[in-house]
């Protein structure tokens, strides 16, 4: 069952990540790279650039916590191991995306209100979906709801962001591509793991589309943010919450046929491809209640 | 580690394949000693050599020393998945993932 970790020890982590692809970066980048001084001199384009790295920020908070918490729920050592490698990624994680909070200017006393501020509601509710299954100690739905839905989505959106910061923003860009080096491990983890347990528990398939669904909704509205241009978009003004009218479109009664629509073929496309792949039927999500 | 990990390389045996002499790309997601066998994958216009095939879980391109067909089982390390070489509808080949 786990016999695709037969090859994955601790050991084998360090050969290929601190002592490999991250050897002698600095929080994850190369130690002479900096922030454009186009970012850094520009106000609004220092504020899109911290409200985009706080979406990661909250993103990689929720993945330590679920990757932490799921270690205790693993049922064999093989998962556990791996899950402890993944808590120190996800760490690296929080922490890379933070220092480049501090790079462009937010103080370690603003951090949380920075965070606060900036924050996609969406995107916290996103992660609650998720961490209620962990703190349930549901390790099957907790590793679907991780290692699949966030991080397959998470691994495209990186892959994006690096893809469009490569020329612009090397050190980001670096930052990235570390990131998306672990993310591969993790989707790999994802799969695997559960490809062969959902066909041993299909019972377990209803529940575990239904937290599909939940998450995918707040996922499509925080892509719809993002995709609209408004995550990307200076502004002064803090984000709207969930309820709030936006751009003409009110995120909690949009149709998810609309919010679809902004994502087709791309980032969406690709993660119904990863649940198919391990028996898990794509549901629309339905506008909540 | 032990040969398992360069199931895609070892497909090597049979003289009726095309031979590829593998070099390094750029891709250091692993140790050094298996590099040669991924690169990054550049996108949908990137052209795939008859002995290439991409890793569908983490879209890396793994490489074999020989020319890969139907049938063939190949490793990922970088995402630690096994799978075994297709014919897709596009008639390209594709890897299908082993659970
Ligand atoms: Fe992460
Ligand atoms: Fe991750
Ligand atoms: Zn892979």
């Amino acid at each position: 069952m786990t016999q695709f970790l037969a090859q994955y020890s601790i050991q084998r982590w360090m050969e290929m990540c601190p002592q490999g692809y991250l050897e002698d970066t600095v929080y994850g980048h190369e130690p002479n790279e900096h922030e454009p001084a186009v970012i850094l001199d520009d106000d609004d384009e220092r504020e899109a650039a911290i409200r985009t790295t706080v979406g990661l920020v909250v993103g990689e908070r929720c993945a330590l916590a679920a990757s932490s918490g799921l270690i205790n729920a693993a049922p064999d050592y093989p998962s556990k191991r791996f899950l402890a490698t993944q808590t120190l990624d996800e760490a690296r994680h929080v922490e890379v995306f933070t220092q480049r909070l501090f790079d462009l200017g937010v103080t370690a006393d603003n951090l949380e209100s920075t965070i606060d501020r900036y924050a996609n509601p969406n995107l916290v509710k996103f992660a609650e979906v998720l961490l209620e299954k962990v703190a349930a100690g549901d390790f099957l739905a907790g590793v679907v709801g991780q290692n699949i839905v966030l991080e397959g989505l998470a691994f495209s959106v990186f892959e994006m962001l690096e893809a469009g910061n490569r020329e612009f923003n090397p050190k980001f860009a670096h930052t990235l591509s570390g990131t998306i080096a672990d993310e591969r491990r993790h989707v790999g983890f994802g799969e695997n793991r559960i490809g062969s347990l959902i066909a041993q528990h299909p019972e377990k398939k209803a529940e575990i589309e239904r937290m599909q669904q939940e998450m995918t909704y707040y996922m499509l509205a925080v892509f719809a943010d993002s995709f609209r241009g408004d995550d990307n978009k200076p502004k002064s003004a803090p984000e709207p919450t969930a309820s709030a009218e936006w751009h003409g479109t009110n995120l909690s009664t949009a149709s998810p046929e609309e919010m679809e629509a902004v994502l087709a073929n791309t980032v969406l496309g690709e993660f119904k491809t990863r649940l198919a792949r391990v028996g898990i039927e794509y549901q629309t999500p339905r506008v909540p209640a | 580690m032990t040969d398992i990990d360069v199931s895609a390389p070892g497909i090597g045996a049979d003289p009726s394949r095309r031979r590829y002499e593998l070099e390094e790309t750029g891709f250091k997601e692993v140790p050094k000693k298996w590099r040669k066998f991924y690169r990054h994958w550049g996108g949908p216009l990137d052209t795939l050599a008859p002995n290439e095939v991409i890793c569908p879980v983490c879209k890396v391109v793994i490489r074999a020393t020989r020319e890969l067909r139907p049938g063939d089982k190949v490793y990922c390390m970088p995402c630690m998945s096994r799978m075994v070489v297709v014919v897709a509808e596009s008639g390209r080949l594709e890897a299908e993932v082993i659970f």
